[in-house]
């Protein structure tokens, strides 16, 4: 069990579990909240623009931000290229599995065989 | 006819089965259409992460725990990383914490599809919700009048048997598979595109997006933390409520507040609570 790291199968369990709770924590509580009261009328007005700004900003750091938060410069042109090409195919196919397929042929097509 | 074409045929006829709308089919088979594009890129990020796992030191029963409990794919990759660098278990836990924030947003942003539920239904809703069924989720709530709590509830479901699935399997792998992440995780990025354009129907919606990721490399970058993404989602969103406001009450004739042209023509993209 020392494949890798200092920890145990014990301390791995108990990792689990706390990260579990810290997961659980922001998904139930803001979500009993406003379930069980009248939700005002300019919350939901404002809750309209939070999809749209959410899911761009999971693609932008995917494709834009490395995993120390730095910007990426080089080696990201294939994904740009591939997400742009996403959303042409998401705007005029409006389907799902389409998008993903294309994406991921795509991405694949520049970055395993382009090398860009 | 030899097996080969026997099997072909077999097969093609089962991906057209998950795919193609029909009339009078049951429930269950009609929400697993929907959320076959998610579960079907589930399969390599799962498997991507089964192996990270397995090399960070999990046995292939805590896999299946995390999966289960945790359920989200960056919270994962996130944990298998800070273990092969050794970090302590507090920072991970705090990392996990800034990171899981801003479920916050999804949840609040789902309620009022979700009113009147019972207490034990929201537990269990808000148990498995994560960022890739909430998409697909806010989708249908969005669209389609018909679509209720309890199929976006099977829907999470689903995705969690997927997920859990292919984690398993990456883990019982282990190393004989070679991944490539960066390519693995595009299908999630195709899949928040795909959301993000079916979101944009004005163009303060296109302004908003844009706002988004301008915002996010700035918020990252300077936050050092995945908080950024929280930051700039809330920024953004806000200025386009109250650029809305504004225009509606001030210029309700402003170009911003036009409908973006669907191709497709099938403009029933109508909130179903207006």
């Amino acid at each position: 069990m020392q494949a890798a790291g200092s920890m145990s199968s014990m301390d791995h369990f108990w990792l689990i579990i706390f990260c579990a709770c810290v997961a659980f924590i922001p998904r139930f509580f803001p979500l009993l909240f406003f379930t069980k009261r009248k939700i005002p009328d300019w919350f939901n007005e404002w809750m309209r623009f939070v999809p749209v700004a959410l899911f761009t900003a999971l693609v932008v750091k995917s494709v834009f931000i490395d995993s120390k938060y730095q910007v990426i410069t080089t080696g990201n042109l294939g994904m740009i290229i591939s997400a742009i090409l996403v959303g042409f195919v998401a705007y005029r196919t409006r389907s799902m599995t389409l998008s993903v397929l294309i994406g991921l042929g795509s991405v694949m097509l520049f970055v395993l065989l382009f090398h860009i | 006819m030899d097996t080969g074409t026997l099997l072909l045929e077999f097969f093609t006829g089962m991906v057209l089965e998950a795919f193609l709308v029909k009339k009078d089919e049951p429930n269950w088979l009609m929400v697993l259409r929907t959320v076959m594009p998610l579960g079907l890129s589930y399969i390599p990020i799962g498997l991507a992460c089964g192996v990270l796992l397995h090399a960070a030191g999990f046995n292939h029963l805590l896999t299946a725990l995390i999966s289960v409990l945790v359920f989200s794919g960056g919270a994962q990759f996130l944990i298998a990383s800070m273990l092969t660098i050794n970090a302590p278990m507090t920072t991970i836990i705090l990392m996990m914490f800034f990171l899981e924030l801003r479920y916050a947003l999804l949840g609040s942003s789902l309620s009022r599809y979700l009113k009147g539920q019972s207490l034990p239904f929201i537990f269990t809703f808000a148990f498995s919700m994560n960022d890739e069924n909430y998409a697909v989720n806010y989708l249908k709530f969005a669209t389609d009048k018909h679509w209720k709590p309890s199929q976006a509830l099977l829907v999470e479901h689903y995705s969690l048997m997927f997920w859990t699935v292919s984690n398993i399997v990456g883990s019982l792998i282990g190393s004989a598979l070679t991944i490539n992440l960066q390519v693995v995780d595009f299908a999630l990025t195709a899949l928040f595109i795909y959301m993000a354009i079916m979101q944009t129907k004005s163009r303060l919606i296109v302004l908003v997006a844009l706002l988004s990721g301008v915002l996010t490399i700035g918020c990252l970058v300077i936050m050092k933390s995945t908080l950024g993404l929280v930051v700039s989602t809330l920024l953004a969103s806000l200025t386009g409520y109250f650029i809305e406001r504004y225009l509606i009450a001030h210029k309700p004739e402003s170009h911003l507040l036009y409908k973006v042209h669907d191709p497709t023509g099938q403009s029933a993209m109508e909130e179903s609570d207006k």
